[in-house]
């Protein structure tokens, strides 16, 4: 058989192919013009394929590659009109399918809201070089008050203001006495900072973050638990300036705005000397962000540090009353109640 | 401290708006709280801070007015005439107590006539709240208010055997207090008695039976210094506050002693009559401990960040009542005054220099020198935890670290010793530092199932603390968990933190045995033989201990075991580009067996190229088992780096499997 005869028994083989299986009116009637066409037994494209023996040898190249081509044309008929005849099936599905139920939702936990400022606050500082230290809640009398400068006398030691541990049973006393003094649950993150100047020669730029106890009836702005952040810059010529510029990046990070502008009212706290209430400005107002000043010389000469060779600032601000600012929660009781419809909503 | 702005007028003038006068006070260091209009005047009510007791007096605080406005100050002169009887002629003091009332000085007034204050006093003493009594106890308190200093007049016909014995109280002993109150006295106190009972609570408040009343015609106007401690621990235990106290747990003026009692004699005489005895009955001193100090000037920049020029150091000093002793163009020293004992050293000199030319003078923009600062491993590692756990539903809690004893008691994996205890409770009855986080969080489960919340999956992270024989008690950090899943759902949800910080190191678990989880279905997770946490499923003895009423999982993570685990910078491992073969194993074996030994096994036997080990089920029907058996399928997974695996290389090891299971576990392999 010639090449040409061959290819035209595959042209029309092909034509006649796609007009069956387009004018299939249904899924019957396309199976059976599949069957007639692609059957693997007796279908009419076997049948014409058998007729490639007769082709002249040399011819055979081309009309294989041919018939390869028709194969595919054919398949490719069949499949739109497959896919068609589905797609028509789909369309009828799909006036039963309402895409506005709501998606399938896994259920996402939440930070808790202290978690997520405290984290936010870290960053931040660590954008400022303030590095995370960390130290113990349970404290002795020397880091939690001799080292920062609160003597015997203070009130600040007075056992209402504190949670001092009981020592009537034995082990409390022995571990009294082996630390020198009651032991307590620190009232202040800065025992962090006398723990970290005492093993490391400055300069130091840290901040402490953690739990803090003093003994407040809670109500709605006193818990007699709370979190504190603590910042701590100690090198050479630290200055006041320094402290005021560091907070005020700090406040405009935080809570937003190139505009923001830091305010100092004179405070005393014994650890530090000058002693300052820092305030921001919010809108037309200030609002109070926490207590700073620069690192008192008996704290500096305490832990081993020369006052007149280097100097510091600290500043610690109240977690619980920076997050219930930003986002309005009127009771900070609410922070620690746990009602998972509390925490869903941060 | 609530000031009057009329009394202020009378020792500075007060021309400012009142607004500026709060705001320029506020921003010195007198915080102001809020002002009140009261008849005529205003009151103003000023924080002041606990170094600063020379302005718990009008006169203080209208020293920082002259100061900050550059004004004069009046101070009333205080020199009352006397008579030419010798006050020691009609009284004796005896000072026993030394160190808790260091100095003890008595004048004394006779024939006073009283009644009642004239108006301006009335009106002074209204302002600060206070009503009046009579013209003497008014002026007591006119002069309290005055300068500082707290004052009390007695009633001297009433006072046994007409003499002042300062001493210490005898335990047990009783007073009556002007508040008609009695309270009974322990050792440590300071007593002001006469001749066989006590008269006043020293510094803290008068006797009823010595108070001045309209009979009386003869008083003896006492003025002391007290040991701070003293008063303090005094007015705490008795709980007995009085503004006499309130300013002797401070350090008061020691010249105001002999000045207050002066001037309030010398408004007696004028508004009650009455003739002053010669002198003063002095007891005891006050050491003038005073020292000069110097001020480097260039100390001034150093701390603050800016110049103050000296002579503004220098004007700042004085105004301020320090006394210059030396100066040059390096320094300045001063001799602080009495009032103001607070300042003894370099710094503290600074921070009066700055308070006064103005903290609003500091820039708020200089450049601060960058520095390194890394996030550290453990805040690293803390951040993959809390992913996981909320990517897997949990919300995270905040419990408080204290709980009561019954909570304390049941349930602490962690430690026998008992736990450490606060002197007084943290919150309602919880006085015991926790072992565990579990009992917070089941408390914290309880609260969600009475507000009817429909899933409450919690964790939270904090410390727990357990005791030590020596030192300060171990502090771990724990996460904790509850969940309304089951057992394997939270185990899983561990399993998954050890996956997400690429823990290398596998889990093992050991059995258990706590009443508060269910026997069988709790257990002990360790990690290189250390103790990871415990997972269990709350008991129902448990439950109800807690009052829960739908079923919980627990468990709780030593955070320092897992993130020592943890690698935060894995490494890359290049992936064979050739399939997997899988294979599932039916293995049927004894109830005992369990599927960390088929694991083991399996594991040992799996040949090089052994991928993954997946559990997929475990059957236990009657119609299908054997009777004390139990069908384990499971699925393993081989892939060969370098090239594909055939069908008759993994068939080999999965016979190789099996056959140790038979071997070792005693398992047979089912169709």
């Amino acid at each position: 058989m010639a090449l040409s005869e061959f290819v035209a028994q595959l042209d029309e083989l092909v034509a006649s192919a796609q007009d069956a299986f387009a004018g299939a009116a249904d899924d019957d009637a396309l199976e059976a013009a599949r069957v007639e066409y692609l059957g693997a037994k007796s279908g009419r494209l076997k049948a014409v394929q058998k007729g490639m023996g007769g082709v002249d040898k040399a011819d055979k190249p081309a009309a294989g590659k041919r018939l390869n081509e028709v194969k595919s044309e054919i398949e490719a008929a069949f499949q739109s009109a497959k896919d068609r005849a589905s797609s028509i099936t789909d369309t009828d599905a799909s006036t039963d399918f309402d895409p506005t139920l709501p998606g399938l939702q896994p259920r996402l936990g939440h930070l808790h809201p202290i978690t997520q400022t405290i984290e936010e606050l870290k960053d931040i500082m660590g954008r400022l070089g303030f590095s995370v230290s960390e130290g113990p809640e349970i404290e002795d009398d020397w880091h939690n008050f001799e080292a920062l400068n609160i003597p015997a006398s203070h009130p600040a030691r007075d056992p209402l203001e504190n949670f001092y541990l009981a020592t009537a049973d034995k082990t409390a006393e022995k571990t009294a006495k082996s630390t020198g003094g009651p032991l307590l649950l620190r009232s202040q993150t800065s025992t962090v900072q006398i723990r970290v100047m005492e093993n490391t020669p400055p300069p130091v730029r840290i901040i402490s973050l953690g739990r803090v106890y003093r003994p407040d009836t809670a109500d709605a702005t006193h818990y007699p638990m709370f979190h504190q952040i603590e910042g701590l810059l100690i090198d050479r010529d630290v200055t006041m300036a320094d402290l005021k510029s560091v907070l005020r990046l700090f406040a405009g990070s935080y809570f937003g705005g190139s505009d923001v502008h830091i305010r100092f009212r004179p405070s005393f706290f014994p650890f530090t000397e000058p002693s300052v209430e820092v305030d921001m400005s919010w809108g037309d107002k200030w609002i109070e962000m926490g207590g700073a000043g620069m690192v008192d010389p008996n704290v500096l000469s305490a832990v081993g540090y020369d006052p007149d060779e280097v100097s510091g600032f600290a500043f610690g601000l109240g977690v619980e009353r920076i997050r219930a600012r930003r986002h309005n929660v009127v009771d900070i009781r609410e922070f620690y109640k746990n009602d998972v419809r509390f925490l869903k909503q941060f | 401290m609530i000031v009057s702005r009329n009394w202020l007028k009378q020792y500075t003038a007060l021309d400012m708006p009142l607004e500026q006068l709060e705001h320029r006070l506020m921003m010195a260091g007198l915080n102001h709280e809020g002002t009140e209009t009261i008849g005529h005047d205003f009151a103003i009510d000023l924080e002041v801070t606990s170094n600063r007791p020379d302005c718990l007096g009008h006169l203080g605080v209208a020293r920082e007015i002259a100061v900050l406005w550059g004004q004069e100050l009046t101070f009333p002169a205080a020199s009352p005439s006397e008579s030419n009887t010798p006050v020691t002629e009609l009284t004796k003091v005896t000072l026993e107590a030394k160190a808790i009332c260091p100095r003890y000085t008595a004048r004394v007034i006779r024939g006073v006539k009283i009644g009642p204050s004239p108006a301006w006093l009335v009106d002074r003493l209204a302002t600060l709240g206070i009503g009046p009594v009579n013209n003497v106890v008014d002026i007591t308190n006119y002069v309290l208010f005055e300068c500082g200093q707290p004052l009390h007049a007695f009633d001297l016909a009433r006072l046994k055997g007409s003499q002042i014995v300062v001493r210490e109280a005898r335990e047990g002993e009783k007073f009556e207090a002007i508040n008609h109150k009695t309270y009974e006295l322990t050792a440590g106190m300071c007593v002001i008695a006469d001749a066989d009972r006590p008269v006043a609570l020293g510094g803290v408040m008068g006797g009823a039976d010595t108070e001045v009343s309209s009979k009386t015609t003869d008083l003896l106007i006492e003025s002391a210094a007290f040991d701070s401690m003293s008063i303090r621990t005094t007015a705490r235990r008795l709980n007995l506050h009085s503004p006499s106290s309130y300013r002797f747990e401070r350090a008061l003026d020691p010249e105001g002693v002999d000045w207050a009692s002066r001037r309030c004699c010398e408004l007696i005489l004028e508004l009650a009559g009455g003739e002053l005895a010669a002198g003063v009955i002095d007891t005891g001193a006050v050491a003038d401990v005073r020292e000069s100090v110097a001020l480097r000037f260039p100390q001034v920049e150093r701390i603050l960040g800016i110049p103050v020029a000296a002579e503004e150091v220098r004007s700042i000093l004085t105004s301020l009542g320090n006394v210059e002793q030396s100066a040059d163009d390096e320094q300045v020293e001063v001799l602080p005054p009495t009032w103001r004992s607070d300042l003894t050293r370099e710094i503290d000199l600074i921070e009066e220099v700055a308070r006064i030319h103005g903290y609003d003078k500091i820039p708020e923009d200089v450049s601060v020198p960058m520095a390194r600062s890394a996030r550290t491993d453990h805040d690293r590692g803390l951040e993959k935890v809390r992913q996981v756990l909320t990517a897997l539903g949990y919300d995270e809690a905040m419990t408080i670290s204290a709980v009561s004893e019954d909570w304390s008691a049941a349930y602490s994996p962690w430690s026998d010793a008992p736990p450490l205890r606060c002197s007084t409770p943290v919150l309602r009855g919880a006085n015991y530092l926790r072992r565990s986080l579990v009992p917070s969080l089941l408390g914290a489960r309880r609260i969600n199932e009475t507000l009817a919340n429909e899933v409450i999956e919690l964790f939270e992270i904090a410390k727990v603390y357990l005791p030590q024989v020596e030192g300060l008690p171990e502090e771990h950090l724990m996460l904790g968990l509850t969940s309304g899943e089951d057992f394997l759902t939270v185990k899983g949800a561990i399993e998954s933190l050890l996956l997400r910080l690429h823990c290398k190191v596998v889990i093992e678990v050991h059995d258990i045995s706590e009443t508060m989880l269910t026997p069988g279905c709790c257990c002990e997770l360790r990690l290189g033989g250390e103790t990871l946490g415990y997972v269990g499923q709350v008991s129902d003895a448990g439950l109800k201990r807690f009052e829960l009423r739908r079923p919980t999982t627990v468990a709780e993570v030593k955070l320092s075991t897992l993130l020592s685990a943890a690698v935060l910078v894995p490494q890359y491992a290049p992936q064979s580009p050739y399939p997997a073969v899988d294979r599932d194993i039916n293995l049927e074996v004894d109830q005992s067996v369990r599927w960390a030994d088929i694991e083991a096994v399996v594991t040992a036997h799996g040949g090089n190229h052994l991928e993954r080990l997946d559990y997929r089920d475990t059957y236990r029907d009657d119609q299908l088992v054997a009777a004390g058996k139990k069908s384990v399928l499971l699925s393993a997974v081989f892939r060969w780096a370098d090239g594909t695996l055939t069908n008759q290389q993994v068939d080999q090891v999965r016979d190789a499997m099996v056959a140790a299971c038979r071997d070792e576990l005693g398992a047979e392999l089912r169709g």
